[in-house]
């Protein structure tokens, strides 16, 4: 078990090794440098150089980034080229709304996801599982923004409501922080919950047909028990693997949802200082997202280890 | 975004029985049974088959192409000249969905094309060849695979600029991370068959054994994978168009119009929003419901016993 | 309405219109958004401003070209001068009045000398402590101004040669060449807030929040990145009374969606959109269904050009240009688009002091008029009888309505036989080459904002100036401008503008398009308030007041 731990979290580390290469170089291979940008103007020249020396894009790429590693390494992510503010800080602000979103979507996700994607399996090619399966699909067929749209339109137009205009902190109104999570989280866990809903059915489906289960049946075991309490275990190892990549998309892939609902994360940071050029920035979040994604993956493959003895490779 | 896996085969080390295709019966009465078998699958076939149609015949089927703007006709609801009513430009909005599902099929073929080459191509080497190339590739599509969607498109396409090839190659390059898991993971388990080893003794070299014997066993997978992998990319296209980055003008997408100048005038003229939103929702159906019931159709594991497991 | 009315006015002639003629006017008049106009209202101190607003890039008001931060900056800062504000100032007047120089005289073409107020004191906050503002202060901003590397509104300020301190209270600007532009320049809200030199020396640059101290209305009191900026009221502020309001809260909405359906439900005291306004599309639902609300119409002062590199072929041949002109139907444009507008001259119509309407551009006025087949014959005449091929650039990143006119134009030109390819890029791309010049062929865009004729003209068509994206080099405007300049007398000095922009009418080097029309509101609650397209967001917040 030790073995197989510690060689998942070397195999994490060469991952995030190769993602650290790609995190740098990614912002660089965008055309029109930040000190361009920021200078909004071409007859000050030399005004350029001097302002790349400071920012010390000047030198040679490979001795950027063992800089930048170097001090990653030590916990510093640097500042922002624009504010100047350290990125560590403004992620440390940002970080938790992303999470929370993405937990509480998840959260909606598998409260409809599971009971759908159980019913579905257990029957299988029957109207309801039609109409469950039907009925999922149709809430991710349609774009998360538009239904973001009509929520918020609509309303206002019926009933002059509008959601929360400006994100409150958890210290200072415990219900209106949660509460403005709320509309946002369902709308993204409808879309995720599909994804689960099919791979729920699909395992289940695969565990209802094994030796074990027939035995079960066999000798007379009710079906919710069957269903409950000796299939469903096992059929969740691979959703929890799925678990893991879909926070991982929502950490990064929530910029119109938090444009929408003015939630400050970290998918708004990111895509401004992608417009801006604001490498440091764009650095440090890719950073730390797929930093994110890694562990939860290392976290995951740990978890299969207890749950499942037969997992070893 | 959805992510749409479902991994068809489980990180455990059954090995899988090889799928014999339906040799001998033509190819007419396979899709019958299938449409009985799988109702829903064969509405999703027919609403991806009506899309295709739309794309190839557009301008047969539209009554003006997709620029043309006709005087005096701004924002005129939909009427028998106008079907779904006209846009703040004076185009029609049918035309302009007929011809967005050109785009649409044009964006989403190509994506998943170049998504799942790619995905075929390392995922069957990866399988196949075990060992340190495994390893190695396997931490590079780990390293991929934890960028976030929004990240890698958005960074790409900042370093491309927009356009609808730029548009092609950043989705293809993203579906690629996880196509190639689903498809290393199904070429795992075959390799472990014996008639692999067989070939091996014969004499067959690696290619000939990856291209005669693997890839035509991942092949359903791969279509499978691919055929939802079309309705996230419409999807994904629409969430660019918001952005600023989708498919640029002329061009008509559907996400583009539904993002972009629908939203703005959905107070006065709802329908240049509407129309092509039910367009993206129907097709983004219509793939995954075939997809799912071709996968149930395809993966032998997963056929029911006709009905409730009593 | 005019039936009742004109009852009750006989009614009341019984009593002695003449003596109770303004309470009268008062009662008469049941739309409340006459009322707020009413100047002899009582201030009525109190209350949140809860307002639609930006999120700064950064606070540094000498490295930005961007409204986003003078926006913010204006509730922080003063300026030697300023615009006029209040609920009597038509949107579009943007009359000169003093801010923190209480006057200023013209010793002679050279030299400007502007007398402080005395007793301004800064904001409570360290490093500054609320002294008081000399004019040392004034010196070191305008230093900065002019000497900071990377400043790009640098050029508003070319004829400025140095700034001396006379006295503690009194400033010299001694000019480089005459200048009659000097008080307008110093009035504009960008990049000429007076800032501390204790800031700049203890954090090296004002980038951060902590930065913006000012002499202004509000202190900044609470920045947080993407969501708002709290302000709360500077109690020792120089304008005695002001600001009415206890603080203001700078909400950041990107979505105008969501912008709306907040200023629908009340949780926004202004309209929730640029300049505090309802969207042209949005309008019409929002009479219906709010006409309680107060709405302005008015113009805005930005222009929409057309610009292309003139210093190569074709569009050096003025009849290229002038087809273009003749292919572009700017009154489909803006129906289509933007719902509301006036085709516009080289200097906007949002400045109706200073613009001509196209009529009155004299034999300008023909190439406004929308005319393929003259197009056509214009592009023969210069060796194009099939037209050419060339590209036009603009950016997604300045919302969709750009886009829609950018399909628009293209198919315009297509039909006078000019082949365009549209090539949209994505913002910052846009930003660092296509506004400062590095493109091909066409561009299509706002151009710049401005509260006087003199910037856009300057800077747009003087051979060495940056933001001269179109390539000019014409000496005869050049020497038109570089006279306009020195001229004091103000209608000499209007009459050389319109024939300025009369020649730049019949030379098209830039293809002026249309302003746009904007349609500011507020809440019937919000009193002495009058929307106009400035970034001085500070000074109208200062003086309105809540009546709730």
């Amino acid at each position: 078990m030790r073995t197989y731990v510690l060689k998942r979290l070397l195999i994490a580390i060469t991952s995030l090794a190769i993602a650290s290469l790609a995190v740098f170089s990614l912002p660089r291979l965008i055309p029109g440098d930040v000190v361009q940008l920021m200078l909004e103007e071409r007859a000050y020249g030399k005004d350029l150089d001097d302002l790349r020396a400071k920012l010390g894009l000047d030198r040679p790429i490979y001795v950027q980034y063992f800089e930048w590693a170097g001090r990653v390494v030590r916990g510093e992510l640097g500042e922002s080229l624009w504010t100047k503010r350290p990125v560590l800080e403004e992620l440390g602000r940002r970080l938790p709304v992303s999470l929370k979103l993405g937990l509480l979507a998840l959260l909606f996700s598998m409260s409809i996801a599971l009971p759908i994607g159980i019913l579905a399996a257990v029957r299988q090619d029957s109207l309801a599982d039609y109409v469950a399966r039907s009925l999922a699909i149709v809430g991710l067929s349609v774009p998360g923004f538009w239904i973001a749209t009509l929520v918020i339109f609509l309303p206002s137009l019926w009933w002059n409501w509008s959601p929360p205009i400006q994100f409150t902190e958890f210290g200072v109104d415990p219900w209106a922080h949660v509460a403005q999570f709320i509309i946002p989280a369902f709308i993204l866990g409808i879309a995720s919950s599909a994804a689960i809903m099919r791979l729920t059915r699909a395992q289940l489906l695969e565990v209802l047909r094994q030796d074990y289960v027939r035995t079960a049946w066999a000798k007379g075991v009710r079906e919710r028990v069957v269903v409950l309490k000796h299939s469903l275990k096992n059929s969740l190892i691979p959703v929890i693997t799925v678990l893991g990549i879909q926070v991982a998309q929502i950490l990064g892939g929530t910029v119109i949802f938090e444009t929408i609902f003015g939630l400050p994360g970290m998918g708004r940071f990111l895509f401004d200082a992608i417009n801006q050029r604001d490498y440091p920035v764009i650095q440090g979040v890719n950073l730390v997202i797929v930093s994110v994604v890694i562990l939860m993956n290392l976290a995951v493959d740990a978890c299969y280890a207890i749950l499942d003895p037969r997992i070893r490779y | 975004m959805a992510n749409h896996v479902g991994t068809l085969t489980s990180p455990s080390t059954r090995t899988d029985v090889p799928h014999r295709a339906a040799a001998g019966a033509p190819l007419l009465h396979a899709i019958w049974r299938f449409c009985r078998r799988k109702p829903l699958g064969a509405l999703g076939g027919v609403i991806v088959l009506v899309m295709i149609v739309m794309a190839v015949f557009a301008p047969y089927i539209a009554h003006y192409t997709y620029d043309e703007t006709i005087r005096g006709a701004r924002m005129k609801p939909p009427s028998a000249q106008f079907w779904m009513g006209s846009d703040n430009l004076g185009r029609d909005i049918w035309s302009r969905v007929v011809y967005g599902a050109r785009i649409s099929v044009t964006v989403g073929f190509c994506a998943v094309l170049i998504a799942n080459v790619l995905a075929a191509g390392i995922g069957i080497t990866s399988g196949y060849l075990g060992g340190k190339y495994d390893l190695c590739v396997q931490r590079v599509v780990d390293a991929w695979q934890s960028f976030p969607f929004l990240v890698v498109i958005l960074s790409i396409m900042a370093v491309l600029g927009p356009g609808l090839l730029n548009i092609i190659l950043a989705l293809g390059f993203f579906g690629a991370a996880n196509a190639s898991r689903v498809v290393r993971g199904a070429t795992v388990s075959i390799v472990q068959n014996v008639y692999i080893e067989a070939a091996r003794a014969l004499g067959a070299g690696h290619v000939r054994i990856m291209v005669r014997h693997i890839l035509p066993n991942v092949a359903a997978t791969i279509i499978v994978w691919a055929t939802i992998g079309l309705g996230a990319f419409i999807l994904a296209e629409s969430a660019l168009s918001f952005l600023g980055f989708g498919v640029p003008p002329p061009y008509p997408s559907w996400g583009g119009m539904l993002a972009g100048s629908g939203r703005s005038f959905f107070s006065q003229a709802p329908w240049m929003a509407i129309y092509p939103g039910l367009a993206i929702s129907l097709a983004v159906f219509g793939f995954n419901m075939l997809g799912d019931a071709l996968r149930d159709v395809l993966d032998p594991r997963l056929r029911g016993a006709g009905g409730r497991v009593r | 309405m005019d039936a009742s009315q004109s009852k009750l006015t006989r009614k009341l002639s019984r009593r002695d219109l003449l003596r109770t003629g303004l309470a009268a006017g008062a009662m008469l008049s049941t739309e409340s958004a006459l009322a707020s106009r009413h100047a002899w209202a009582q201030p009525k101190r109190g209350g949140v401003l809860r307002v639609w607003g930006y999120d700064p890039p950064h606070f540094d008001p000498h490295l930005i070209l961007g409204g986003k931060t003078h926006n913010t900056l204006s509730f922080v800062y003063s300026r030697l001068l300023r615009h006029k504000v209040g609920a009597e100032v038509a949107p579009g007047s943007f009359i000169i009045e003093p801010d923190l120089a209480e006057r200023w005289d013209e010793v002679d073409e050279l030299t400007y000398v502007f007398h402080l107020r005395r007793g301004v004191r800064w904001h409570n906050k360290p490093p500054v402590n609320g002294r008081e503002l000399v004019a040392d202060d004034v010196k070191f901003t305008y230093e900065r101004f002019l000497t900071e590397k990377g400043n790009p509104v640098r050029y508003m300020l070319d004829a400025v040669d140095r700034v001396e301190v006379v006295d503690r209270y009194t400033v010299r600007f001694r000019l480089k060449e005459p200048f009659v532009w000097l008080p307008n320049m110093l009035a504009n809200p960008m990049s000429t807030w007076i800032v501390a030199r204790e800031v700049v020396e203890k954090y090296s640059d004002l980038r951060k929040a902590e930065t913006a101290i000012g002499t202004g209305p509000f202190i900044l009191e609470r920045y947080e990145p993407n969501v708002k900026t709290v302000f709360r009221r500077n109690p020792d502020y120089f304008r005695s009374g002001q600001p009415w309001v206890d603080g203001v809260e700078w909400v950041v909405m990107d979505d105008a969606v969501s912008a709306l359906a907040a200023y629908r439900a009340g949780k926004l005291d202004c309209g929730g959109w640029h300049w505090w306004s309802v969207r042209q599309q949005d309008l019409a639902a929002m009479k219906k269904s709010h006409p309680h609300l107060g709405y302005q119409d008015f113009l805005s002062t930005v222009t929409n050009r057309i610009w292309m590199r003139t210093d190569k072929p074709p569009f050096n041949d003025v009849r290229v240009r002038r087809a273009i002109s003749h292919a572009v139907d700017r009154q489909a444009v803006i129906d289509a688009v933007y719902l509301r507008g006036e085709p516009s001259p080289a200097v906007s119509r949002g400045l109706p002091e200073w613009s001509l309407r196209i009529d009155q551009l004299g034999p300008g006025a023909r190439y406004y008029r929308h005319d393929p087949k003259e197009a056509r014959r214009l592009l023969a005449d210069a060796g194009f009888p099939q037209g050419f091929k060339t590209q036009l650039s603009g950016t997604s990143g300045l919302g969709a309505d750009l886009v829609d006119a950018l399909q628009f134009v293209q198919r315009q030109l297509k039909e006078a036989g000019i082949e365009a390819e549209l090539r949209i890029q994505e913002y910052g791309a846009y930003m660092s080459t296509t506004t400062q010049g590095k493109f091909e062929g066409m561009a299509m865009g706002p151009f710049a904002i401005s509260w006087e004729p003199h910037s856009p003209l300057y800077g747009m068509y003087l051979p060495d100036q940056p933001r001269n994206s179109s390539h000019v080099n014409d000496p005869r405007l050049t020497g038109m401008l570089k006279e306009q300049m020195r001229i004091k007398q103000l209608e000499a000095r209007r009459k050389l503008i319109f024939d300025i922009q009369r020649y730049a009418a019949e030379q098209q080097y830039y293809v002026d398009l249309y302003s746009v029309g904007i349609t500011g509101s507020w809440q019937p609650y919000v009193k002495n308030y009058a929307p106009n397209p400035t970034f001085d967001y500070g000074g109208r917040a200062a003086a309105l007041w809540l009546e709730r």
